[in-house]
């Protein structure tokens, strides 16, 4: 995997084709939040006549103000995939399609960032909120929160008095509910 | 990607393996297995020895309408009560019917 700066992408992009990786694979982007305060978009070309390893790149894209130069006019393929990540992650592809492609017209968030509370869960019973030999959803001492959902005092029953919770603490839910593995 | 090699068709608990822990329906993602349980006293214990009780298995269920058949609880059970089987599930005809009841009720279950 490369990494590539964002002003350099366009280039690296054109560059590869030229050198004969002239079929796009895929495009990708990955919340790297807890790591970095960054998204990783990665683009995946292939040389289909050389049957050469397959090409990847990867670019950081700052979470506050996510923008990075479309590829859709060397690959008019990336545009699906471009606009896929546009509205699942918040990342403005400039000069690309701006239209929707997967969510409703009205849906409002970015639901595949990891600091995205899975709200709809907290309205539901899960399963796994019952302890070993419970039988019915009963309030217990403590409930355990499903993964996707922060505990109450972060996110849902929080201070008002407090400023809202940091992205990076609201993303650690996305841990599995078991044992909530705080980073230390 | 199952530990035991074999594909992704089916799942079936080893119910007297089972503790009712709770952890494969904590770590399920589409939220499709539901465990009911209950305590009971453990009889004989030696003379002397404290109060012991222990979890009983009342209905382990699993929604095949919400399973995706990831097979992270066969993976995460500590006690290998859960295992792939080479058998495709039973069709339905309305998403409740797809509800499988693994557990045995404890009167059928005969002596336990």
């Amino acid at each position: 995997m490369t990494d590539v700066l964002p002003q350099d992408w366009l280039a690296t992009v054109e560059a590869l084709r030229a050198d004969g990786f002239d079929y796009f694979d895929w495009l990708g982007c990955v919340d790297e939040i807890g790591r970095r305060d960054c998204f990783r978009i990665v683009l995946v070309v292939r040389d289909l006549e050389q049957g050469a390893e397959p090409r990847m790149l990867s670019c950081s894209v700052p979470r506050d103000d996510p923008r990075i130069e479309t590829v859709s006019g060397l690959f008019a393929g990336a545009g699906w995939h471009e606009r896929e990540v546009a509205e699942l992650f918040g990342v403005e592809f400039v000069g690309g399609e701006r239209r929707r492609l997967l969510l409703n017209p009205g849906f409002e968030g970015t639901p595949l960032r990891k600091d995205d509370v899975l709200a709809a869960r907290t309205a539901m019973n899960w399963p796994g909120a019952k302890e070993p030999g419970e039988a019915d959803f009963s309030a217990s001492r403590r409930r355990m929160v499903p993964p996707g959902v922060p505990e109450p005092v972060v996110w849902g029953d929080r201070d008002p008095s407090q400023p809202p919770a940091d992205p990076a603490e609201i993303a650690e839910s996305a841990v599995a509910g078991r044992v909530r593995r705080r980073r230390t | 990607m199952s530990s035991s090699g074999q594909s992704h068709r089916w799942i079936r608990l080893i119910e007297p393996a089972c503790t009712s822990c709770m952890i494969c329906a904590r770590e399920c993602p589409s939220w499709c297995i539901s465990i009911d349980s209950h305590t009971e006293p453990v009889e004989d214990l030696p003379p002397g020895a404290r109060d012991r009780t222990r979890n009983v298995l009342d209905r382990f269920a699993i929604d095949w309408s919400l399973c995706m058949y990831c097979g992270i609880c066969v993976e995460e059970c500590p006690y290998d009560a859960l295992e792939w089987v080479d058998v495709l599930t039973q069709p339905g005809t309305s998403s409740d019917s797809l509800v499988e009841e693994m557990a045995q009720p404890p009167e059928d279950a005969g002596l336990r």
